[in-house]
């Protein structure tokens, strides 16, 4: 048996894998005092609904494979670590001046962001390093001693070191470490060059201050966990999700934790990459996962899943970069506890704020009074207030239309359904902008992809989205309101290694490159050989970061022959990257070389035999076909049948108007759409035109 | 007119088709920073891309340079369509000439007319983009002391046909590449224009196909409107009254003595809505590379009104209503006549027109504007240029390696990498290890200079301090420094930001002071030092919380004593706020006026 828990913002939720490959899925609220009270919450759940105790149920199981929102969340909240930042002489202000760039060129009500660590814990350590790695100036051992000193004054928990050229020569930072441990034993330290061996210093800087800063943490986070699954009767291997859309051991990541900043939402492409091939025998697919504050995009291009060598915590040039690559997720403030308002020019807008969990939408009755996209989705019947999350959660509809009608319809002069209907319009918009803009940048053309839905509230208009982007099929996976858990039950185990090495494909040095990816490979079967030891099957990736001279923004471009022995093989990377550029920015330079500033070996195990299961369905003798009002656009209010999703045949075909609900979500099925159960439980719908 | 929307429903469909409109200009300029060559394009991000309607009026824009966008655009589209009465599908147009519309001469722009399948011009989809070199007599695309266009240099191109069915004109390719220096990088740069451009119009189309082309004729009307009206409550909002600023460029050679002054008159009529810039008492042009395009001229004026009022007002044709700028033939800050040179027109006098517009908005009442910016290219942003004794190759490029300027607000501290007022704090901050392995050259230090702000109840930006030279061979290092003179002022008792400082460390270790405009030789192990300008403080320091200045000590970007001199702040030995000696304190200073 298997189990995959996400902790996200609002729920944890729960997959189980039964022994005979069957799917369970159940949800826990979050308990941000102690999220892993949370986890053992949704186990609780599963025991109970699986009718044996917790000890017996994890007492079988093998694999505890965990997404969580902790690491973001300590970061958010200003909970991380007392950390020191330790540089070379002369730059102090790396973390202060980033890379430049702002957003928002008129607004000046922002200032200048703080830095990661602050100054006052920011110290200079002498000597430096060159490009070309040699030394210019000597490190001083004494110096950087009584800097430890300092430290330990301020009783620092953690440091973070990032010197000039420590990726092609690391004695400096390498001597500092030993003289932090030596000084200062039990503080942990993050190295830069170890951690992210990448050029540019601010993002290395960054990596480290952030993993750093993490570290005491998630360590305590990590053993707390294992501690308390062993402890309730588990005696399994407990992996840990990353950022990069891979698992780790959960006592490797305690020793980079910045890998967890995007655990949980790296995982929705894992699951969408699973449906869009079983269900519709596509390799490109746009996935959106659908939370109550956020809306994440993320994707599948020609069967992998691209990745974003940027990754901001915060807003871009107003918070910290990772220096990591994660898996590209675009996060919008949009979901079903988004704000819906008119400004003073007349225009609706929804989001970017939310009404969060506290006080939540009106119909929430806690006291909001702000129209959200769940109140316009209630008020024009799409949820059934005595049955959201299952019944769980009776909804006020007279809350919902009074804040509609207060905040928007009398404003605008418009029915109250019309304003419903606006809201879910305008929320449906800035989604669609979220996905134009990741497909742009990942050069995907979104007219060619498969529309995946995740999170409980993608069903309200995953159809009108599919509609905007020209989409052929839009999937709700029947595990779509765990989609992040269903990804981590079918997530391989992962590693990555990087180095920094310039090229030119006038001037290039096979020798040299051979080298280096030689080395990389031996790490990778190092990892193949440890971590990844009776894993069913393994691979390894090469990739070079190019670009064309001049250019600052590499591309990722595979290396096919994994070495390079004639010129042939230097021709077909060059000629990979044209035709990559062409594919992502419909332009190309063929006469033109190529420079390669970055070199990265992928390496995957393969846990388990088959990807995923179906979910077990249970007991629907009480499932009956009813009927609901519901309001369209053109139609105005219509009698629509109401089916649970669960009690739908394999291919039986349904056409819109329809609603289909389960205890997890509800799929508005509109108007002209169509339609079908598959096997692997997913609705696949052809959205219509629009 | 009636500016009320009354037909609400617009309310929802102007926000899905501005959205759309919106989408398509930042797709264009994705593309255009992600594939261009040049560091002025894909790392100081100095370019835009923008759409216009079928009738020249500015109706999206991406998040793009400040200095570029407002106006211009609309200008260039009117010269296409005056030079070119037929226009048809696939055909592109480069343009660069300021006397037709243009920023300047760098300033390479692909304008691309969207034709429907009935033949009619719909849109114009604009992608301008600063280059790296465009045949200049000298090899700067900023010729600060150019008598003339001809004397300049630059190839001028007033909206010249350079593709027709999709396909380009290697005769005109041709001619560029025998004038224009490095010219794979202008290539480069070319494609990504002409790529950007051509993406807008596809989706343009797609848009049109969708959802027809009479409802966007519609939507161009309602959003213009809604612009306006945006535009008016913002206006209404604020006090009415006149004020006159003065800013004054540095003398450089071409210059008068005392350098160039320009005057900005500032009037907001809240009864009719509308905020007018005078500009008209300024000095004639001047024999020297500094001159305003009259796109540069009405923009720069817009940036200071735009930098002072509601952040959320759209910016297109339909808010321009609400502003008068008032521009006059032949003027330094107007419009110009061939062949003045307006080489440099994007920076240096264009700043001197922003700033006093803002700064004088602030002389109106407390609240508004923004204090002055600093000014621009400093060696921190110098052109470097040698032969790299490892491989015997020239090289040549402007580094990004440190710039400030930010100006106070009436409600927050400067954003510090402003980089100068038109730019908007876009650009972006080169990495010293990536300067390090792309040229033979050693950066030793970049930090912030301490006690450097320019002090206010909102501070302006600090001085950033870099110190450079070649690691190997010999070095020229090219810049033209503005605000060595003439620092950047403070509004409401704020005090002035930091001068721009230049000088040279010889191998001993001696320092000389360099002078503002230069092209200094470094041998190896020499190096330059330069030390950016910063911004002006908005109110009075002494009102500054003093927790903030506590924060500044504890920081360590002021001292102590500066925290008690300067903001009557005074802290114990712990770096903790004495209450009582702090109040003391600002009260004697309220006594002696400070």
């Amino acid at each position: 048996m298997r189990f995959a828990v996400d902790t996200g913002g609002t729920f944890t939720d729960l997959i189980v894998e039964d022994d005979d490959g069957g799917l369970h899925m159940f949800k826990a609220a979050t308990t941000p005092d102690d999220p892993i009270r949370g986890v053992l919450d949704s186990l609780e759940n599963a025991a109970a609904g699986l009718d044996i105790n917790l000890k017996q149920l994890l007492g079988r199981g093998e694999l505890f494979i965990h997404g969580t929102t902790h690491a973001i969340n300590a970061i958010v909240t200003g909970n991380t670590a007392k950390t020191a930042f330790l540089t070379s002489e002369g730059h102090k202000d790396i973390l202060v001046f980033r890379e430049g760039g702002r957003m928002e060129p008129f607004n000046f009500t922002v200032p200048f962001p703080q830095p990661y660590i602050p100054r006052a814990l920011t110290y200079e350590i002498p000597g430096r390093i060159l490009a070309d790695g040699s030394e210019m100036a000597p490190i001083n051992d004494a110096e950087v001693i009584r800097i430890i000193e300092d430290l330990k004054d301020k009783n620092i928990e953690s440091i973070a070191i990032c010197l000039l050229w420590s990726i092609v020569n690391p004695d400096h930072e390498l001597r500092v470490g030993e003289l932090i441990s030596k000084h200062l034993p039990g503080i942990p330290y993050t190295l830069s060059h170890i951690l992210n061996p990448s050029l540019r210093e601010y993002r290395r800087a960054s990596s480290a201050a952030i993993d750093a800063s993490l570290k005491p943490l998630m360590s305590d986070y990590m053993q707390n966990l294992s501690g308390r699954l062993h402890e309730s009767g588990f005696v399994g291997r407990v992996l840990i999700v990353t950022s990069q859309g891979g698992v780790m051991d959960a006592e490797d990541i305690a020793n980079s934790p910045i890998h967890l900043i995007n655990s949980g939402p790296s995982m929705a492409p894992v699951s969408g990459r699973y449906f869009a091939r079983i269900d519709e025998q596509s390799d490109t697919a746009v996935i959106a996962d659908t939370g109550g504050t956020t809306y994440d995009v993320s994707l599948v291009r020609k069967g992998g899943i691209p990745w974003t060598r940027e990754t901001w915590i915060g807003e871009p040039y107003r918070g910290h970069m990772t220096g990591f690559p994660s898996v590209d997720v675009k996060s919008i403030g949009a979901g079903g506890g988004s704000i819906a308002w008119v400004d003073e020019g007349g225009m609706l807008h929804v989001g970017p704020h939310s009404a969060g969990a506290v006080p939540g939408p009106a119909c929430y009755g806690l006291g909001g009074n702000n129209p959200t996209v769940t109140d316009a989705a209630l008020a024009l019947g799409y949820l059934d207030p005595n049955f959201f999350l299952g019944g769980a959660m009776e909804l006020d509809i007279n809350s919902a239309k009074t804040a509609i009608v207060n905040k928007i319809s009398n404003i605008m002069d418009l029915s109250l359904e019309e304003s419903a209907l606006a809201i879910i319009s305008i929320a449906t918009e800035n989604m669609v902008q979220a996905i134009v803009d990741i497909t742009v940048n990942q050069g995907i053309d979104p007219r060619k992809a498969v529309l995946i839905g995740g999170g409980g509230a993608a069903g309200l208009n995953s159809i009108a989205i599919a509609r905007r982007l020209g989409c052929s099929r839009a999937i709700i996976p029947e595990v779509g309101a765990a989609l992040s858990a269903a990804g981590a039950m079918m997530s391989d185990l992962s590693s990555q290694y990087r180095r920094t090495h310039f090229m030119t494909s006038d001037e290039f040095d096979m020798d040299s490159v051979n080298e280096l990816l030689n080395d990389m490979e031996m790490s990778c079967n190092n990892f193949i050989a440890g971590p990844g030891e009776g894993a069913i099957e393994s691979s390894i990736e090469f990739f070079a970061e190019a670009r064309y001279p001049e250019q600052v923004w590499e591309i990722e471009v595979p290396i096919k022959s994994h070495r390079f022995e004639s010129r042939n093989d230097i021709k077909s990377l060059v000629e990979a990257f044209h035709a990559a550029h062409q594919d992502i920015f419909a332009i190309n330079d063929p006469d033109s070389g190529i420079e390669v500033v970055g070199w990265t070996a992928n390496v995957k195990c393969r846990l388990k035999t088959s990807e995923s299961g179906v979910l077990v369905a249970g007991n629907s003798e009480t499932l009956n076909l009813t009927n609901r009002k519901a309001y369209f656009s053109q139609l105005g209010f219509v009698d629509v049948s109401v089916r649970r999703f669960e009690t739908m045949n394999i291919d039986e075909e349904i056409k819109g108007p329809a609603i289909i609900e389960s205890a997890f979500t509800t799929v508005v099925i509109d108007p002209g759409a169509i339609v079908t159960r598959r096997e692997s439980g997913s609705l696949s719908i052809n959205p219509g035109a629009i | 007119m009636s500016l009320k929307i009354d037909n609400t429903i617009d309310g929802v469909k102007l926000a899905l088709i501005s959205n759309r409109l919106e989408g398509i200009s930042r797709k264009m300029g994705n593309t255009l920073m992600r594939t261009g060559r040049s560091g002025v394009l894909n790392i100081a991000r100095d370019f835009s891309c923008c759409i216009l309607t079928g009738s020249n009026e500015l109706v999206a824009v991406a998040e793009s340079l400040p200095i570029h966008v407002l106006s211009g655009p609309d200008i260039m589209a009117q010269y296409m369509k005056k030079f070119h009465p037929i226009l048809k599908k696939g055909d592109a147009f480069l343009h660069n000439s300021p006397y037709h519309g243009c920023s300047h001469p760098a300033d390479h722009t692909i304008l691309v007319p969207v034709i429907d399948d009935e033949g009619i011009h719909r849109y114009t989809v604009a992608a301008k983009a600063h280059q790296a070199d465009i045949g200049n007599s000298i090899p700067t695309t900023y010729h600060g002391t150019a008598r003339d266009v001809y004397e300049e240099g630059a190839l001028i191109f007033p909206a010249t046909k350079v593709q027709e069915n999709y396909q380009t004109n290697m005769d005109i390719v041709r001619m560029c590449r025998m004038r224009i220096r490095v010219p794979e990088q202008w290539w480069g740069d070319f494609l990504a224009m002409i790529g950007a451009a051509r993406i807008g119009e596809r989706e343009i189309l797609e848009l049109g196909k969708e959802i027809g082309w009479e409802v966007l004729e519609q939507f161009n009307n309602d959003w213009f409107s809604y612009s306006e009206q945006r535009m008016v409550s913002a206006i209404k909002k604020l006090p009415s009254g006149v004020a006159t600023r003065q800013s004054t460029h540095d003398a450089i050679p071409g210059t008068p003595k005392d350098g160039i002054t320009i005057t900005s008159t500032v009037t907001i009529n809240p009864d009719d809505a509308i905020i007018t810039v005078d500009l008209l008492n300024n000095p004639k042009e001047q024999p020297c590379g500094l001159n305003l395009s009259e796109a540069c001229a009405r923009t720069a004026a817009m940036v200071g009104v735009f930098n002072s009022i509601d952040h959320t007002v759209p910016k297109n044709a339909g808010s321009f209503r609400r502003l008068k700028i008032l521009l006059g033939e032949g003027l330094v800050c107007g419009v110009p006549k061939h062949p003045t040179s307006c080489s440099a027109a994007t920076t240096n006098v264009a700043d001197r027109v922003s700033n006093p517009t803002q700064a004088a908005m602030p002389d109106i009442s407390e609240g508004l504007g923004l204090a002055e910016c600093g000014g621009i290219m400093t060696p921190g942003l110098g052109v470097i240029s040698g032969v790299d004794p490892a491989n015997d190759r020239p090289y040549v490029n402007q580094i990004m390696l440190a710039f400030t300027g930010g100006a106070g607000a009436p409600s927050a501290d400067c954003w510090q990498t402003i980089c100068h007022v038109g730019n908007g704090g876009l650009c972006y901050y080169d990495s010293i290890e990536l300067d390090e392995l792309r040229h033979p050259i050693y950066v030793h230090t970049r930090q912030f200079a301490t006690d450097s702000e320019g002090a206010g109840k909102f501070c302006g930006a600090r001085s950033a301090y870099s110190e450079y030279g070649p690691i190997r061979g010999n070095m020229e290092v090219a810049y033209v420094s503005d605000g060595a003179i003439n620092a950047a002022k403070g509004v409401r008792g704020g005090l002035p930001g930091a001068p721009s400082q230049q000088h040279k460390i010889t191998r001993n270790g001696k320092l000389t002071k360099l002078s503002n405009v230069g092209v200094v030789k470094l041998e190896s192990g020499e190096r330059i030092v330069s030390m950016t300008t910063g911004g002006g403080g908005y109110g009075n320091p002494m009102e500054r919380e003093p927790e903030m200045v506590r924060r500044d000590v504890e920081e360590g970007y002021i001292t102590k004593e500066r925290a008690s001199s300067i903001y009557g702040v005074v802290l114990d030995e712990y770096e903790q706020i004495e209450l009582n000696l702090t109040l003391e304190l600002r009260n004697k200073s309220n006594i002696s006026g400070h």
